[in-house]
């Protein structure tokens, strides 16, 4: 079977511009005084990495902050570019990068729906079929038609969630934010990723928490300074696997 | 089922096909736009009318009292060009900041990202299409002449928005690097008003002079709006072809220089 999503020797480069002259009078400057002058250098960030998910696979990528993780998450969502190598994703990829991306204040709960969903690249008729499940989801009946300014950061999360988990992504590439909301909603996200996974749904879920990992995927790779340190399968029914990971966090 | 590879400079999959997809994303930014834009205040979108109407009547007041100008229906003549001219000059200043002010969207989601640019411009359109109403409503009324060019109209004025568009593709990724460049391009607009042909008649000019004004495109497609709304004519050949020179120009420049910066847009914001 095709993989869902296939990362080939994917290596990332990012140039530090230190004193990054943005202006003409830095740039000016900089003709005079050495200590002005924009330095660059090159940061590794990712190095020769190989990854393969099968379609309803799910993945942990952990790793410490700055670990490359969440750059690596990036390409495969299409944000960035490798400087070398390819990924390949077969399917519609929904990245959850940040909950509400585009959610504007001023616009009411239901018209921000809509906006979110286009830039998934929903047509506003498609997004329209599923707007009721989506205001159910959230549980903000209430306050839908009023501006999202009045909403609470827990409630903007809230609606976040729900427009992305009611697109039917064929991957879904989830950064730290499976805690959403209160007890209850939590676990509601929880059980409604379970039933997106269990409908085939590709998941790829970026974590420092080894417990968490455990809970949703299937496999996990470890990133330490932009390489593969460990990867393994996750064997639910063996808890020391868990602690395994947990030992070495 | 979509396939994607994303590699370095690999040929962007199925170029229009994709973009079409997102036509709604481009269609709620724009309402955002229009929405957030009048939020509260109680006229609401009368008030882009309010701007090009100020400035019709402080022209109209210096180009009558203060400089004389001997044109016939002169207030037509100067509505066609202040009208025409703050399309141009709003949809450039505000392509500008439309890469930079949208760097929230760009690194979080992936989506096409000229379809930024493309819906700063669409909105600046729209409000402009509620001022050139003024225009629609007083054009019997200034002696305007109805004749079968005005058909002709909607082309050139195609022409001009296609124009507009090189133009603020080059500066909305231009700006990512250069954060000057907004600062520059208000006071070029500035200078823009007055080495185009809007208040006056190029032929009043001196040779010369005349000649360095023709070399700014706006006044080749001054001349087309002239023709068709003001003279009742058609434009010159040349003038057609001139702007259309100039608007593959803008064009070419655009869409290869974004296409070129686009990929690492997300790395410079």
């Amino acid at each position: 079977m095709l993989p869902a999503v296939l990362v080939e020797h994917v290596r990332k480069e990012f140039i530090l511009r230190h004193n990054r002259a943005m202006g003409l009078k830095t740039r000016f400057l900089a003709l005079f005084h050495q200590s002005k002058r924009e330095r660059r250098e090159h940061f590794l960030a990712l190095d020769d990495i190989n990854l393969r998910v099968e379609p309803g696979e799910a993945l942990g990528l952990l790793g410490h902050n700055g670990s490359g993780k969440s750059t690596l998450l990036q390409i495969i969502a299409g944000i960035l570019e490798p400087s070398q190598g390819r990924v390949i994703t077969r399917g519609r990829v929904a990245p959850l990068i940040q909950l509400g991306v585009g959610f504007h204040p001023e616009l009411s709960g239901y018209e921000n729906i809509f906006l979110n969903a286009s830039l998934y690249g929903f047509r506003n008729r498609d997004t329209q079929k599923r707007v009721k499940d989506i205001i159910e989801f959230s549980e903000l009946a209430h306050f839908i038609d009023t501006p999202l300014k009045n909403y609470s950061s827990g409630m903007q999360m809230r609606l976040g969630f729900a427009v992305a988990v009611h697109l039917q992504p064929d991957i879904l590439l989830a950064d730290e934010i499976l805690a959403v909301g209160d007890q209850p909603f939590q676990e509601k996200c929880h059980a409604r990723i379970a039933e997106l996974r269990a409908q085939g749904m590709t998941l790829i879920l970026v974590s420092h928490s080894a417990e968490q990992v455990s809970k949703f995927c299937d496999q996990y790779v470890r990133l330490d300074q932009g390489r593969v340190v460990e990867e393994g399968r996750i064997d639910k029914s063996v808890v020391a696997s868990i602690s395994a990971i947990s030992a070495t966090m | 089922m979509q396939t994607n590879t994303i590699a370095p400079s690999s040929a962007p999959a199925a170029g229009f096909a994709r973009y079409w997809q997102y036509r709604d994303l481009v269609r709620n930014l724009v309402i955002k736009d229009l929405k957030v834009r009048y939020q509260g205040a109680t006229l609401g979108f009368l008030w882009s009318l309010g701007n090009p109407l100020a400035l019709i009547l402080l022209y109209d007041f210096v180009f009558t009292h203060i400089f004389r100008s001997d044109l016939p229906n002169y207030i037509l003549y100067l509505v066609i060009g202040v009208l025409h001219y703050n399309l141009f000059s709003q949809a450039v200043s505000q392509s500008c900041e439309s890469l930079t002010s949208a760097s929230g969207l760009i690194q979080k989601i992936y989506f096409p990202r000229i379809l930024v640019p493309t819906a700063s411009l669409l909105f600046t359109l729209a409000l402009w299409l509620i001022a050139i109403l003024i225009l629609v409503v007083l054009y019997p009324f200034l002696g305007g002449v109805y004749h079968w060019g005005l058909l002709l109209y909607p082309l050139a004025l195609g022409l001009y928005i296609a124009f507009i568009w090189g133009i603020v593709l080059t500066f909305s990724v231009l700006q990512v690097e250069l954060r000057d460049l907004k600062h520059l391009v208000e006071i070029a607009l500035m200078f823009g008003f007055w080495l185009t042909p809007i208040g006056y008649d190029i032929h009043v000019l001196k040779p010369t002079t005349r000649e360095i004004i023709a070399l700014n495109p706006l006044t080749q497609f001054m001349d087309l709006f002239h023709a068709l709304l003001y003279a009742g004519t058609l434009p010159a050949l040349s003038h057609v072809l001139i702007a259309t020179a100039w608007t593959g120009g803008t064009l070419t420049v655009g869409t290869i220089l974004f296409r070129r910066k686009a990929r690492h847009l997300v790395e410079d914001l």
